[in-house]
């Protein structure tokens, strides 16, 4: 019995492997900079972040 | 090994290792609170207590988590793997608080239930910036409660220790949800670099320990084939006095033991939570000690001494030439075998 949970417990943390490193740098990559709101337009957002400068 | 169904056994070694833990998770806790109040003074104390609580969690789940390999790769770290459950019910317990503080900070306070608020408030399961990590943290928190109450071995008893094993599982499934549950929450906001290196730091650990741990423990599975009744596992003075040699035969681990001048072979699977007994030794009374637990088992007839009821299948054996050979086929547990003696 013990065999099998092995290969099960290899199997697994090989997927984790591949999939964690993946979803973290996705997570990284993909996230805003600064939140958004979208319903306020770009201009008015520009203008407020040069007069925060 | 417990006779009864005991809540819980305490032992000095447990008080110890619970004090220490404890300890550590108070005084992190004091830590992170007091040096986000100095570095953030704008923060929160509710979200000082958030961010403490869900902080103490991860790092308490990924100490959980690198023990296993670290006891593959060293005996040393054994007694970390003694009562790691401990370790695991805290680490439940540090989340439940996360996850009840900030139920309350988050959802608490409008006209829908809070956990229905969880699960219906952001259902942009498309987006990676704004997917709904709440409901992982949710789910991760689940399995864990799950762990936590089963955690004793009235349940390992009651449920098998198949299905026990089959949920224990499940931690794996935790720790990806709650991987995806601080990615894709709160560093979707927090810009410090520490958040993203420490999390990576404790990500590169965890899989590259049970990596290399898998890798080491693949070659001790490497079978001798032979078409043979008995087998050649291992030369006599090969086997340390009062320990073992461990050989897979026939796809399972058996452990040699050598003690007074003869020769035992036994199933490497401890019974109590398939620990390995060949990394265990024979003590005074004649009995081979799981290392994990201390459960124990006689050599000749593979059953624990009384009253305990545990067995291990034991295997013929025979010595020719200094080698020792080992019959293919097990036999039932708790079955005597004459052991080979030797000079």
């Amino acid at each position: 019995m013990i065999s099998s949970i092995r290969k099960k417990h290899r199997i697994i943390w090989l997927v984790l492997a591949i999939l964690l490193p993946i979803l973290f740098i996705a997570g990284i990559a993909f996230r805003h900079l600064e939140p958004v709101n979208e319903s306020i337009p770009k201009r008015t957002l520009q203008k407020s972040s040069q007069k925060n400068q | 090994m417990s006779e009864k169904y005991a809540a819980i056994s305490w032992n000095r070694q447990k008080i110890i290792y619970d004090l220490i833990l404890w300890s550590g998770v108070v005084g992190y806790l004091l830590l992170f609170i007091g040096l986000g109040a100095i570095f953030q003074p704008n923060v929160t104390i509710e979200t000082l207590l958030i961010r403490g609580f869900g902080t103490c969690a991860i790092l308490l789940l990924h100490i959980v988590l690198i023990i296993g390999p670290l006891c593959r790769l060293s005996p040393k770290f054994l007694p970390l793997l003694y009562n790691r459950r401990h370790l695991g019910v805290t680490t439940f317990f540090v989340g439940a608080i996360h996850g009840v503080f900030s139920i309350i900070q988050f959802h608490a306070l409008g006209n829908v239930n809070p956990i229905v608020s969880i699960l219906i408030s952001n259902t942009r399961f498309s987006s990676i910036a704004d997917f709904p990590f709440q409901i992982l943290g949710l789910i991760a928190l689940i399995i864990l409660f799950l762990m936590a109450v089963t955690s004793h071995d009235f349940w390992l008893n009651n449920l098998t220790a198949p299905i026990w094993k089959l949920l224990h599982t499940l931690v794996y499934v935790a720790y990806a949800l709650l991987i995806g549950h601080i990615v894709l929450g709160v560093l979707q906001a927090e810009t410090s670099p520490i958040l993203v290196i420490s999390l990576g730091f404790g990500l590169i650990s965890v899989i590259g320990l049970h990596l290399f741990a898998a890798f080491k423990e693949s070659k001790t599975d490497e079978e001798f084939i032979s078409t043979d009744e008995f087998v050649e596992a291992c030369a006599v003075a090969e086997i340390p006095e009062k320990r073992a040699c461990v050989r897979t035969i026939s796809g399972e681990r058996v452990a040699i033991f050598k003690y007074d001048g003869k020769i035992s072979a036994v199933s490497n699977v401890c019974q109590h939570q398939n620990g390995p007994l060949g990394e265990g030794k024979i003590g005074d009374d004649g009995c081979i000690t799981c290392p994990w637990h201390g459960f124990q088992y006689n050599p000749e007839t593979g059953a624990s001494p009384p009253p305990f009821t545990e067995k291990v299948p034991t295997f013929n054996v025979k010595i020719e030439d200094g080698k020792v050979f080992v019959r293919q086929i097990p036999n039932k547990a708790g079955t005597q075998v004459e052991p080979a003696k030797f000079e």
